[in-house]
């Protein structure tokens, strides 16, 4: 069965095709600056085959028809039909309540994903568009809605349930929901299967740090606790998100500011994090180069991002009775040995200690990290939520196809 | 319906509030003004906007550059490329809108529909001017607008149900909700906010209380977030007094009639909040007039 896995930001989309029986993938790519003028295609096929090219994507819908042209490509393309795409897995940032595993894409599921909208305004919509767009160029294809929320709902109600008046847990579902669940799911088998030990024997603590970031705390294989909570604003420190801080503080500056709903919502969303304390990018590869020049604020950032981190690792390792195993995954935890190091920096006494060298000399890799005496082990981790969305979607439209007859 | 572009004629303070609106709502917009000079000015009170929006946290410079590049400023309507709407956001005037209204009609297909900001002016007087009174309608935006979360909108004697459809679904992409209100100059909001506002100024000018505790009074007692005085100075006091003159022509009650402190604000170049003073004092502003 061969799958489209789409995954639709606000201006990008970036997809992966498999052979999803074979858990081959065929080819990769992105498109980027959608909407934005001089849009820019990268297409790589396994083979080696490499494309960047200059595309016209004002919209989702042009993005994703460029990504299907360039699947058909002669030159570039691994097919020689649009009907050798069966299915479509979209990656979905919220699922609610309604979503505890991924789901075949209906109407109805459209209207509960678009009732998710505000509780992810930065996600939700363009997962709608990239669903709409794939209904008007693959008629009658199914697809299927693999949820970043779904893989927490075994979050027991303590770790869920915010000390506020129950009343708005029934009246607006607010609780903690947690994010990027495929991410910490596959990161935390792959660890399992790298220690030769079942995932139900181990507790984890996953780090999926890239320009949003979460935790989470895996017990047996069960999420048991995420930082990210009602919405992917809180937890840890972000590109230009600020993670947790005291909620008086927000009524504070909505009062002495006079904004808006709207405007501390973009004030918390697109201007804090890094970007906010640094002053200087939400990136963190510039924050680190800025903060080896010596840069206060890019090393208070620094500072304050790894603290954080810290933080979570002890209370995560509190809350499971203890850790077996620390995950970093994501753009910056595959790609950064120096944030892993602060983050674990002064956690002896939890039994975690790195092996400085293969640490640093880590990047973009998969590998363990800690050193040989670690009673913990250090993973860093590449995390591939395209082939957790490839076999997802697979496993639903195959059940469905059964049904159907 | 699926609103791509958008033609707006009048860079001033409307216009721009529209086009600002209109691009953050990703819909392309072209904008002409007759002055030359406006034009550029009006292209410029745009980005100084984004740029206040950017210092209240509620935009990014990424995000502005792209709103920006989605609004095109055009010499006159004959460049301007076919549009969904044809906006006109020119002075509350009669005959100039009936001019604009002529020019849309001659320039733009069948298919664009052709909008009036006005407020004041009765818009089957204005559809007379064109050949299409079934495409033409009422959107009476407030400002500024880009933060007024609601437009009426009014269609005239033969406008389509069709063409009002699309009005709304114009505002419901720029996130407005639609308050349909029946043709009747002043429509809700200008028709109940002028005599309030006239009677905050005649309290004034009686002595009753000076303009920041008529203002205090009215906010505090009754949970306005402005009260009636700033608000006059924020729309601009010779803008007020043109819609209220306008108001007074069309339906004749001295209710609607300038209060004579109104006036002599307007003849001391007091307009509000652009010239630094008008009721109330803001910053950089010249000495109080109580």
């Amino acid at each position: 069965m061969k799958i489209l896995v789409l995954n639709s930001g606000s201006s990008s989309v970036k997809y992966k095709f498999f052979d999803a029986l074979k858990n081959l993938c065929h080819a990769e790519g992105q498109v980027e600056r959608i909407g934005l003028g001089g849009s820019l295609l990268h297409h790589k096929r396994m083979d080696g085959d490499r494309i960047r090219t200059g595309v016209e994507a004002t919209d989702h819908a042009q993005a994703i028809e460029t990504v299907i042209a360039t699947l058909l490509s002669r030159n570039h393309g691994v097919i020689a039909d649009k009907t050798e795409i069966d299915a479509v897995g979209h990656r979905v940032a919220h699922g609610g309540e309604k979503f505890t595993s991924s789901a075949l894409v209906t109407e109805e599921v459209k209207d509960s994903i678009r009732d998710c909208i505000e509780l992810a305004p930065l996600h939700n919509p363009h997962n709608l568009r990239g669903m709409e767009a794939c209904e008007q160029l693959l008629p009658g294809i199914p697809q299927v809605a693999v949820f970043d929320t779904a893989f927490h709902h075994t979050m027991p109600p303590h770790a869920y349930i915010y000390a506020v008046p129950y009343i708005l847990y029934r009246r607006y579902g607010i609780r903690r929901y947690g994010f990027h669940g495929t991410s910490h799911r596959y990161v935390a088998a792959r660890a399992a299967e790298k220690m030769g030990r079942p995932l139900e024997d181990l507790n984890v603590i996953t780090c999926h740090l890239g320009n949003g970031s979460s935790m989470a705390a895996i017990s047996k294989g069960n999420s048991v606790d995420t930082s990210m909570g009602f919405t992917p604003l809180e937890g840890l420190v972000m590109g230009t998100r600020c993670g947790d801080l005291d909620p008086a503080l927000v009524l504070y500056v909505m009062g002495k500011e006079s904004l808006t709903v709207s405007e501390a919502t973009a004030m918390l969303n697109k201007h804090s994090g890094l970007a906010g304390i640094s002053g200087i990018s939400s990136d963190m590869r510039e924050i680190e180069d800025e903060a080896a020049a010596g840069q206060e604020r890019a090393v208070l950032a620094l500072d304050i991002f790894t603290y954080r981190i810290r933080k979570y690792i002890g209370a995560y390792a509190a809350a499971m009775g203890g850790v077996d195993a620390i995950v970093f995954t994501g753009g910056i935890g595959s790609n950064s040995p120096l944030v892993r190091a602060r983050s674990l920096e002064g956690l002896d006494f939890l039994g975690v200690s790195i092996d400085t060298d293969v640490n640093a000399g880590c990047l973009g890799c998969d590998a363990e990290v800690s050193s040989a005496g670690s009673r913990v082990k250090v993973f860093t981790i590449l995390t591939d939520e395209e082939l957790v969305i490839a076999s997802d979607t697979m496993r639903i439209v195959s059940s469905f196809q059964q049904q159907r007859g | 319906m699926a609103i791509d572009r958008i033609f707006i004629a009048g860079a001033g303070r409307m216009g721009q509030g529209i086009a600002e609106a209109a691009a953050t709502a990703g819909i392309k917009v072209d904008i002409s003004d007759i002055d030359s000079d406006k034009l550029d000015q009006g292209m410029a009170g745009i980005e100084s906007s984004l740029d206040r929006t950017i210092e209240r946290w509620a935009l990014t410079a990424g995000e502005k550059r792209i709103i920006l590049s989605r609004i095109k400023p055009v010499m006159d309507i004959q460049s301007a490329p076919e549009a969904d709407f044809a906006i006109e956001a020119v002075p509350e005037n009669l005959d100039l809108k009936k001019t604009v209204f002529a020019s849309f009609d001659e320039h733009f297909g069948d298919r664009t529909i052709l909008v009036t900001s006005t407020s004041t002016l009765t818009i089957t007087d204005l559809a007379r001017a064109t050949g299409r009174p079934d495409r033409i309608v009422g959107m009476h935006f407030l400002f500024p607008v880009p933060h007024a979360a609601m437009v009426e909108v009014s269609g005239a004697l033969k406008t389509s149900e069709e063409t009002l459809r699309a009005a709304k679904s114009l505002a419901g992409r720029m996130k407005k909700r639609v308050i349909e209100v029946h043709e009747y100059p002043g429509f809700v909001t200008t028709r109940v906010m002028i005599p309030f506002i006239n009677e905050a100024a005649y309290a004034v000018m009686e002595g009753v209380a000076d303009a920041a505790d008529v203002d205090e009074a009215i906010k505090l007692g009754f949970g306005f977030p402005i009260g009636p005085l700033e608000l006059a100075d924020m729309i601009g006091l010779d803008d007020l007094m043109i819609l209220m003159e306008s108001l007074f022509r069309e339906l004749g009650d001295f209710k609607y009639k300038p209060c004579p402190k109104i006036r002599r604000l307007v003849r001391a170049g007091r307009l509000g909040k652009k010239t630094g003073s008008g009721f109330l004092n803001y910053a950089g502003g010249e000495g109080d007039l109580r």
